[in-house]
């Protein structure tokens, strides 16, 4: 869910990397401050990057025949937390664009917008509020996952319809006609990647819970209760 | 296996020429690609570099087409929603579908055409800088900026992984396959999420394993770059300059040129 290269006109591209670039800044300010406490990190934030490039260079089996890809920055924000996953998803979107031409370079403040602000801080909270109120994790992280994904395309398609808004119905109307084209791919395909996010959550927890527990994303009871464990 | 347009990158002659100055060319064809008027300019612009990279570049003509090809959809899918929704002028075409009216103004019509040549020329700097400059170069124009460090040195420890990831990624899911385990939807979901799950926590592994590596080595925070020097050719300014005062010579005299 990109906006390609040289699709959004001259004050808007400008305009979401004027909004974007702050985000990006507190990201790196975050992930110094991260760095610097704890120097392990570093390489592991590396192979997380990594590890979203390929997610989305894989191609999801698609209920509507189309190939899209799973964005994983659901994942991303519940493992990493929204600030740290911005910075991540710059630089994935970066090299998607320069290796792909997934994207591009002048909408790049655009795509971070919607791609790495937008929808983990949107996951993120849906994550911590529902481990917060104990709900049940798998159900949370699949809620986050598949809302994380609508509301990148919610934002992608809010910037399409402020930059060309519609003759009748304005802004408003132009969204209901962007987001209608989206919606054939992106409903079942949200859903679907927030299945993939639970059960890939389910094995981690499975097979390497304490990597879950060293990056905050669940407590030990959590874990223990996941296991169906009682200690 | 996936191609990486890094791949050909390496291998192309344009690799050897500055940096800069392929940067300058592509950063010079987005900005007037993006802001010009009609398409005429974008479509010029994305011939040139099409031209460029084939054959200057000697990117195989077959691959460069077809991936040139596969991004448009989603160019083409925002495109309709402009022609049929944007912008006032005579009707130039009109259908109900559904009892839903779709009417195509001249308006619309001329801004679909022309985000379409934006995008198009846009791709086609992208691929020109893709096929022809490895990441690899580009890491050492970053350190030269003042982006902050830490933000270059991830980018770089990101790009390294990419490729194991890739490799690991492939083979599974290769194995994954000969066992069927892609023959229906529900089994895709579950091999997909079972190859996921078994790369992160790969990388995971491999993320520790690196941070003692790269400590043992004395890593403190800062790679070394090789940076080629590759100092530009007179004849290679010449060129440039000529080239971007011809395309702003055709950005200035087709500004007001449309469609209908």
């Amino acid at each position: 869910m990109h906006i390609m290269e040289g699709f959004l006109p001259t004050p808007w591209w400008q305009l979401w990397f004027a909004i974007s670039i702050p985000v990006i800044m507190f990201g790196i300010y975050k992930l110094n401050k991260m760095v610097e406490y704890k120097r392990e990190i570093l390489p592991l934030l590396a192979v997380a990057g990594a590890f979203i490039f390929v997610l989305s260079s894989l191609k999801l089996p698609s209920v509507t025949g189309s190939c899209s890809h799973p964005t994983g920055t659901g994942l991303g924000a519940i493992l990493f937390g929204p600030a740290v996953t911005a910075v991540l998803s710059t630089i994935v979107l970066l090299y998607q664009a320069i290796f792909l031409a997934h994207g591009g370079l002048t909408t790049l403040g655009a795509n971070v917008f919607a791609m790495g602000i937008i929808g983990p801080l949107v996951g993120y909270a849906i994550y911590k509020a529902g481990m917060k109120f104990n709900f049940n994790a798998y159900a949370v992280v699949f809620l986050a996952a598949t809302f994380a994904d609508w509301a990148t395309y919610v934002a992608t398609a809010s910037q399409l319809s402020l930059a060309f808004p519609a003759e009748t119905g304005g802004i408003l109307g132009s969204f209901k006609a962007f987001a209608g084209i989206f919606a054939v791919t992106q409903v079942p395909l949200a859903i679907m990647e927030g299945a993939v996010t639970t059960l890939i959550f389910k094995y981690i927890v499975q097979l390497k819970s304490e990597a879950l527990i060293k990056l905050n994303a669940i407590s030990k009871e959590g874990v223990r209760k996941l296991k169906g464990v009682t200690a | 296996m996936t191609t990486l347009l890094d791949d050909y990158a390496l291998i192309s002659p344009l690799r050897n020429r500055n940096n800069w100055l392929k940067l300058i060319i592509v950063a010079f064809g987005l900005l007037v690609g993006v802001s010009s008027t009609s398409p005429v300019t974008p479509l010029f612009i994305a011939l040139s570099m099409s031209i460029a990279t084939v054959f200057l570049g000697k990117t195989p003509l077959k691959l460069y087409l077809k991936i040139l090809t596969a991004p448009l959809g989603f160019a083409f899918a925002g495109a309709v929603v402009i022609f049929f929704f944007f912008g006032s002028g005579s009707e130039i075409l009109s259908f109900n579908i559904f009892g839903y009216p779709f009417i195509a103004n001249s308006e619309g019509i001329n801004m679909a055409t022309l985000v379409v040549s934006r995008t198009f020329s846009g791709m086609c700097c992208l691929f020109f800088l893709a096929f022809t400059t490895p990441m690899v170069e580009l890491f050492a124009v970053l350190k030269k900026t003042r982006l902050p460090e830490s933000f270059i040195e991830l980018s770089m420890l990101i790009y390294r992984y990419i490729f194991v990831f890739l490799d690991v990624a492939m083979s599974i899911k290769y194995a994954q396959t000969i066992r069927l385990g892609y023959k229906d939807v529900k089994s895709s979901i579950y091999s997909f999420s079972m190859l996921v799950s078994t790369l992160f926590l790969q990388s995971w592994e491999q993320g520790e394993k690196l941070y003692l590596a790269m400590d043992s080595r004395c890593y403190n925070g800062k790679m070394m770059m090789f940076d080629a020097k590759r100092p530009v050719e007179l004849s290679e300014i010449i060129t440039a300059s000529l080239y971007f005062i011809f395309i702003l010579t055709i950005f200035y005299f087709t500004k007001n040129i449309s469609v209908v």
